[in-house]
């Protein structure tokens, strides 16, 4: 894959551009501030890109606004946005255009090289890859009363896993169940929501997200 | 003639007003005159007639000058709504120090009673404010008072005039009437504006009480700083720090193994590598605490958006668009939020708050409110304190309303600028 790295700190991005080298994928450009982000993206068009949310100049969200920007632009193009925080907030604004091929997840997920460039994988091939804790907050925001309350505990876990981007078989490894045994449980859950349920998983993990996105907070 | 009837009113309302006003302005001229008249009294023959006099008028004066002025104050927030500071000095706390004296602001004492007698004393007679009462005293006869004396004056000529026979007297009876009736509802007014002007604080005074309060704010700012600074060094020393020296213990005694014994030191790699995950889950903690992220990065408004969206209540946000504060103000504004949003999650009961950020022209306003069951100040005491300080250092106040049963309203208020 063709990858774009956008960090202001060289240690971090030097040691990014490493480990994705390590794995075998090519690192096309880099970039350390908001406006050379948004640049890099229009030159490059990158397969995907990973994020920083906090650069100069300001030393607030340019890298956020750079990669929606970007989006906008260029509708589906792959980022991953990675934070030393996560915000329900900004996970809201990188989804909130329905296309899919995004990623927000928290720094340290680096230290798993085969999982981070797995997410990286997803989101290239227009997959989502959400944290764990964005979920979670999601799908806890004051969910009575939203359908969600409807669902049994096991149907909520294989949810939040999917919302998280993981396909039909990853879930059942996590989860120790079969994949047909999780294919029966998304459309038990999928009937409950009221959501048509497809075979393509990324557009099924986005009607999940667009689900919780629109129902909660 | 219901005009007629209000007119009566008024006059009547008047004219015990303009008594009043009498009474308590021509108090301290009367000890005057009454020493005066003691001394002819005594005669002229008698060498120390002059001493009684003397010391009704040294005593009587200054000791009658602070209930005179309290009194005008009173009758003036009474009658006219306008509250006038009065700006005397209170008394402080009496402390025992370690050395076993006390201290009551003043000097140090043996006991605590002699500490408590010396404080009384001199906040009473040492008070700057006394000066300011009898300049009042001095003035009112010549103004207010003098004004004051006109009704009962003109019923005083009225009775006495009317009562003797012949024209001349009569006249000025009728007259004293007439003066009487027709300025009794006015002649009370002029002591409003003597007042304000002369029993306000003086500029010193009303300095020296800012000052004051600035000192104790800033006592309490520095003692909250030291904690939290206590409180960050803490952690980062048994959190982070010791995580740290963990992993790189871990990561030596990986690279002695890496040619012995690879599989235990893969073991140890993957063992340093959660600590590092966990010490960063740590000091995401510790940065939240400090200053949440969102609120570097957005400004106040989306930091309380964000800080809706993770408490598990229904919250909405409503905001002027563009509201960018300094940030101290933000941060406490924003904990302040924090602080609400929390009680209401643990103590209220409420499905849902709602938070208002507007700006109104002297400053922000934050307002939050929640359906849940009311009785908040009782409930709580530590926190809504804590916050009212915060507040309060940027001259801000804190209104909480939250009757038993609720609904629970707090407004926050900060004078400042929206930039």
């Amino acid at each position: 894959m063709r990858i774009v790295v956008a960090e202001d700190l060289y240690l971090l991005r030097d040691g990014m551009v490493r480990l994705i080298e390590a794995c075998g994928h090519e690192v096309v450009a880099t970039a350390a501030t908001g406006p050379e982000t948004l640049d890099v993206l229009r030159t490059w068009r990158p397969d995907v890109s990973v994020i920083d949310v906090r650069m100069p100049p300001t030393q607030s969200d340019e890298g956020l606004r750079a990669a929606l920007a970007a989006r906008r632009e260029m509708p589906g193009l792959p980022v991953l946005v990675l934070s030393q925080h996560v915000e329900q907030l900004y996970a809201r604004e990188l989804l909130a255009d329905g296309a899919g091929a995004v990623g927000y997840l928290l720094k340290e997920s680096v230290f798993d090289a085969d999982q981070f460039i797995g997410a990286l994988e997803r989101v290239a091939g227009g997959g989502t890859a959400m944290d764990p804790a964005v979920i979670a907050k999601l799908l806890s925001a004051g969910s009575a009363g939203r359908g969600l309350d409807r669902l049994t505990e096991r149907e909520r876990s294989v949810l939040a896993l999917m919302a998280e981007g993981l396909s039909n078989q990853a879930v059942g490894r996590r989860l120790f169940l079969s994949e047909s045994a999780i294919s029966k449980y998304t459309t038990s859950m999928f009937g409950k929501l009221g959501i048509g349920d497809d075979d393509d998983g990324n557009r099924r993990v986005l009607a999940v997200l667009a689900y919780l996105n629109a129902t909660s907070g | 003639m219901r005009q007629v009837g209000s007119w009566v009113g008024r006059v009547g309302t008047g004219f015990v007003r303009a008594c009043v006003v009498a009474v308590v302005g021509m108090l301290i001229p009367a000890v005057w005159a009454a020493a005066v008249a003691l001394g002819i009294r005594w005669g002229p023959g008698n060498p120390w007639s002059w001493l009684a006099p003397l010391v009704l008028v040294c005593v009587g004066t200054p000791v009658l000058a602070r209930p005179v002025c309290r009194t005008v104050r009173r009758v003036v927030a009474d009658w006219t709504g306008t509250v006038i500071p009065d700006g005397y000095r209170r008394a402080g706390p009496v402390t025992r120090m370690s050395t076993g004296y006390w201290w009551n602001g003043f000097g140090y004492e043996r006991t605590s009673r002699d500490a408590l007698l010396d404080q009384k004393w001199r906040v009473r007679w040492g008070d700057p404010a006394n000066w300011r009462d009898l300049r009042f005293t001095a003035v009112v006869p010549f103004t207010a008072g003098l004004v004051a004396c006109l009704p009962p004056a003109g019923v005083a000529a009225a009775v006495v005039g009317l009562l003797q026979p012949g024209l001349a007297p009569r006249l000025t009876g009728v007259l004293g009437a007439v003066l009487a009736v027709g300025c009794a509802p006015y002649a009370w007014r002029p002591l409003e504006p003597v007042a304000v002007r002369f029993l306000r604080p003086s500029p010193a005074m009303a300095l020296a009480d800012r000052v004051d309060e600035l000192t104790a704010q800033r006592a309490d700012a520095t003692v909250a700083q030291a904690a939290e600074i206590r409180r960050i060094e803490r952690d980062l020393h048994d959190g982070a720090q010791a995580r740290l020296v963990g992993l790189g213990l871990s990561l030596a005694t990986a690279e002695k193994l890496l040619a012995s014994d690879p599989e235990q030191a893969r073991t140890l790699m993957r063992e340093a590598r959660a600590g590092a995950a966990a010490s960063l889950a740590e000091l995401r903690e510790l940065v939240q605490g400090i200053s949440p992220p969102v609120l570097t990065e957005r400004g106040l408004v989306d930091a309380v958006r964000a800080l809706a969206l993770d408490v598990p209540l229904d919250v909405g946000v409503d905001a002027d668009d563009g509201l960018r504060l300094d940030p101290p103000v933000e941060a406490a504004l924003y904990f302040g939020v924090c602080e609400l949003l929390t009680n209401t999650v643990r103590h209220a009961h409420a499905s849902r708050a709602h938070v208002r950020l507007h700006h109104d022209g002297v400053g922000i306003v934050v307002e939050v409110e929640d359906d849940g069951r009311g009785g908040a100040g009782a409930r709580d005491g530590g926190g809504l304190a804590g916050l009212r300080r915060r507040i309060a250092v940027f001259d801000g106040t804190v209104e909480i309303t939250s009757p038993a049963g609720g609904p629970t309203r707090v407004r926050m208020a900060v004078p400042c600028e929206s930039s």
